[in-house]
């Protein structure tokens, strides 16, 4: 890594960094009680970046011989060079201190010391557990991953870190003649095979079980505009997707985002507050270092309705002239770093979940999500949820099939008048614009707001 | 696959696949990032009687051959058995399709990137209060051998483009965003002008639009690029073998039932010249062909890899691991059963002459996001890019919308289909690709405020 370097400086870069990455990976997936896969990955390489007058060049590969790293440095302040020829304005990175530090994930029992016939085994019991005349199909899923990465800049930092994450998961497919419902659910964090010892496998297996054969008799949900208590995952979702997206600080430099000129303005109702924090125990989008070196950080976007602030990388951290927040993430050695979320969510308010529902006439209740979609420039929300309740005089009534809610997102946070004290937080993957996913994290309370909801 | 074999396996596979990519990014009008990559990675499955383990690693030496047969040998002893595991193709398909490999695309650099992104971002410069915030130009070029221990070698070598572009306009806080995507084997056919001048167009419509208020059933006429995606999640799941074999499509035991309008046909062309997925060989070896899906709305068969198609008795040649978009990460992952081109066949109609033929409905360019309950074919997508039909005419360009109904059903209610098809992807890393034309579809509701 010294000599890549090295090499960055000599060739005239302004600055530039080495990141090494190891990944291990442990997949089982199986499929109506039968193995599908198991698989064992192993994939390791580096990649370079050099900044040089407001352009970056990124060269990557997976050679372990120093000399191919020392000439795709040069390469990499050559493909600089050339953006930096074609008009691209120069900018100023915000300066870190060098630092050497090695940190160990906090995990009890590490996933590379359980055999691997016990992974197998614990997929096996969910799928087992899902089956029942109802179902027609049962599928469950375990993965875990121990990334180990190094990094070291040309400002002297040295640094090695290791991310351990793990991942179980189930779906269960009811039919009935042609009809097939499904009800999907997953337990994953940064944290060890601890996680997997905590769960009722069976118990987890047939409760996916009866809520597909319940989606079977679901009714179509109602549309239009109407109040809507969104479940934790939910509240993530509008939380990551279009709060959260639109405060990355690229997109404010691009001024790409509808928040833009929105700092110490009222974005919601002052029963909302929202942080994106990679220091979150546990969480899946945790990490100690982002990918540039910066350390994780917890930044608060919104403080009781009122827009407090940016994410940032080093560059957007220059440019806007704000500390580096540790959003500075990449998909992997070979992909560019980008302004990213960690795990993102809205805070606990003083309400129960029950009185919240008590307190609505009329509407619907939010169960799990299953996607949602960024908007920064227009600021609009889209969630796709696995299903969800009617909501009649104050009480839960049938379930209805899944639905999607959309709407305008300050409208909507404007709207919020009941928050719940206890909030949850689901890990998953997020894409910038449709590529570069990284391990991420978003949740909230139980949150009572008003969404144009749809579904078919 | 010797060594393999010489540390117990019955029968082994061995997937080597290299390639090269080089990628600008457009951020705010100037080639903000560009950077170049290569990476190689071998996948090894190994099998002993009905046990079957896989493993991948990057290969930089001779030692990650090693570990990586070590893995899937010591995989071996911890999994179950695999009922359905039916031993590794014994046939492979020889030869190449034109144009899946373009030499002038393999060869094209940063450089020429660059100049690819200055015509695209020229183009929407040129359009009033217009700016490119995001954009990406990649081209991958790749080669990948397959072999097995029954002898088979296959090879294949591609290239691919992928561009994602935008454009946005407006100011003091209000504004408009247009997307879209080009894909295709080849550099040279892909008019950056073009695009340029469509998102600029899609930006000024989006920031144009109103929130819709009210419901309006009616006809959907859809653009290619989000109904491909549309295609593969449904079609492309109700004619896996895989999920027929699982009990979780749709049309299992449906062969030979109409299950869509007699204007809709549908196959799988993994021989098709310049496609996306083309290829004589599929990622575990087997020789492919082109079969029909649907014919005249109604259903067909099944494709799938070598597995499922000895359970469901069909011809294999859809197993799959790389996508279209970038074949990075395939040798992380065994070949499944995936589409390769999923083409609808074309109608003789512009989008024009589909449009004027709309009473009543809305033309949407361009979801959020579109998905699709590939089981029940229910959805609600939220449209960004939508314009209101009326007696055959765009009308108001509307947002703050769902489009919804079901998938399944809006097939057999197909009342025209376009002539120009265009091909899209579902995810990053999901093999296949679709190529569709626009097409409208009665039965669908718009809701918005009300």
């Amino acid at each position: 890594m010294s000599a890549a370097v090295r090499a960055l400086e000599k060739a005239g870069a302004g600055f530039g960094d080495v990141r090494t990455e190891d990944r291990n990976a442990f997949v089982v997936r199986v499929a109506n009680e039968q193995i599908q896969s198991v698989n064992e990955v192993h994939r390791r390489g580096w990649g370079l970046r050099a900044f040089v007058d407001g352009a970056w060049g990124y060269a990557s590969g997976t050679s372990g011989r120093s000399a191919d790293a020392v000439q795709a440095a040069r390469k990499a302040v050559v493909i600089a060079r050339r953006g930096a020829a074609a008009g691209v304005p120069p900018s100023k990175l915000r300066k870190m201190p060098s630092t050497a530090i090695t940190l160990e994930p906090k995990v009890r029992i590490e996933p590379r010391d359980v055999a691997g016939e016990e992974k197998v085994a614990a997929a096996m019991e969910v799928c087992r557990s899902e089956k029942r005349e109802e179902v027609a199909n049962t599928n469950a899923s375990y993965a875990d991953s121990d990334w180990t990465f190094e990094l070291a800049n040309t400002w002297g930092a040295c640094l090695q870190w290791r991310e351990v994450r793990i991942r179980i998961a189930g779906q269960a497919v009811a039919g009935e003649g042609d009809r097939r419902e499904s009800a999907f659910d997953f337990r994953d964090g940064t944290a060890g095979w601890e996680l997997v010892k905590a769960l009722d496998l069976a118990a987890f297996g047939r409760g996916l079980a009866q809520e597909a054969v319940e989606m079977l008799r679901a009714a179509k949900p109602p549309a239009g505009l109407m109040p809507v208590v969104t479940d934790p995952g939910v509240s993530g979702l509008l939380a990551h997707e279009v709060m959260g997206h639109a405060s990355e600080g690229d997109e404010i430099v691009k001024k790409r985002s509808f928040l833009t000129d929105q700092v110490g303005k009222k974005v919601g109702s002052a029963l909302v507050s929202m942080y994106d924090d990679g220091t979150y125990p546990g969480a899946h989008g945790s990490i100690p270092f982002d990918a540039e070196g910066t350390p994780a950080h917890k930044t608060t976007v919104i403080d009781r309705g009122i827009y407090r602030g940016f994410l940032h990388s080093l560059e957007t951290s220059g440019v806007l002239k704000a500390r580096p927040t540790g959003n500075g993430r990449a998909q992997d050695f070979g992909r560019r770093v980008w302004v990213r979320m960690t795990n993102t969510y809205f805070g606990g308010g003083r309400d129960k979940k029950d009185e919240i529902v008590e307190e609505t006439k009329s509407g619907v209740l939010t169960r799990k999500w299953i996607s949602g979609m960024e908007d920064p420039v227009g600021g609009s929300f889209q969630a796709v949820t696995q299903s969800g309740f009617r909501i009649h005089k104050g009480e839960v009534g049938e379930r209805v099939r899944g639905m999607t809610l959309t709407g305008d997102a300050l409208s909507i946070l404007k709207s919020v008048d009941r928050v719940s004290k206890e909030i949850a937080l689901d890990g998953g993957t997020c894409g910038k614009g449709e590529e570069d996913y990284v391990p991420v994290a978003a949740g909230g309370p139980y949150m009572r707001c008003k969404i144009v909801v749809g579904g078919g | 696959m010797r060594r393999a074999q010489s540390e117990g396996a019955d029968a082994a596979e061995a997937y080597v696949i290299t390639f090269t990519s080089r990628s600008v990014y457009i951020e705010d009008d100037v080639p903000k990032v560009a950077e170049e990559r290569s990476e190689t990675g071998l996948g090894i499955r190994a099998a002993k009687a009905k046990r079957v383990a896989f493993s991948a690693t990057t290969l930089a030496s001779p030692a990650d051959v090693r570990s990586a047969v070590g893995a899937a040998i010591a995989g071996l002893k911890r999994v179950p058995e695999d009922p359905d595991f039916s031993g590794l193709p014994t046939e492979a398909g020889k030869g190449e399709v034109r144009g899946a490999w373009d030499a002038a695309t393999a060869t094209t650099d940063t450089a020429g990137l660059l100049d690819a992104a200055k015509t695209f971002t020229d183009a929407v410069r040129g359009s009033k209060a217009t700016s490119v915030p995001k954009a990406i130009v990649r081209i991958q070029e790749y080669t990948f051998r397959v072999a097995n221990s029954n002898g088979i070698v296959a090879n294949h070598r591609g290239t691919l483009v992928f561009a994602y572009l935008t454009a946005k306009c407006g100011s003091k806080g209000k504004f408009g965003e247009g997307i879209v995507k080009a894909m295709n084997t080849s550099i040279r056919p892909i008019d950056f002008a073009a695009h340029g001048a469509t998102v600029a167009r899609r930006a000024a419509e989006n920031l144009r639009a109103r929130a819709f208020k009210g419901k309006l059933p009616g006809v959907a006429v859809l653009d290619p690029l989000d109904l491909g995606e549309v295609f593969l999640t449904t079609v492309g799941s109700a004619v896996n073998g895989e999920d027929v074999h699982k009990g979780r499509s749709p049309w299992a035991g449906k062969v030979g039932a109409d299950v869509a309008s007699a204007g809709v046909t549908v196959r799988d062309r993994p021989r098709m010249p310049s496609g996306l997925a083309s290829g004589v060989a599929d990622d575990e070896g087997n020789a492919t062909q082109d079969r029909t899906l649907l014919e005249a709305g109604r259903l067909k068969g099944f494709f799938a890899d070598r597995k499922h198609a000895a359970l469901l008795g069909v011809p294999a040649g859809n197993g799959y691991r790389r996508a279209v978009a970038t074949v990075e990460g395939a040798y992380t992952r065994p070949a499944e059963t995936e589409p390769s081109n999923l083409v609808v066949e074309p109608g003789r109609k512009s989008l024009e002459a589909l449009l004027a033929e709309v009473d009543s409905g809305v033309y949407v360019e361009k979801f959020a996001a579109p998905e699709v309950n590939p089981l029940s074919g229910s959805f609600a997508m939220e449209v960004r890019n939508a314009t209101l039909i009326k007696k055959g005419e765009l009308a108001d360009h509307v947002k703050v919308a769902l489009l919804t109904g079901n998938f399944y059903e809006g097939l057999k209610n197909v009342v025209g289909v376009g002539r120009d098809l265009s091909p899209s992807h579902a995810f990053l890393t999901a093999p296949g690709c679709a190529y569709v034309p626009p097409m409208a579809f009665d039965g669908f509701e718009l809701v918005g405020q009300s």
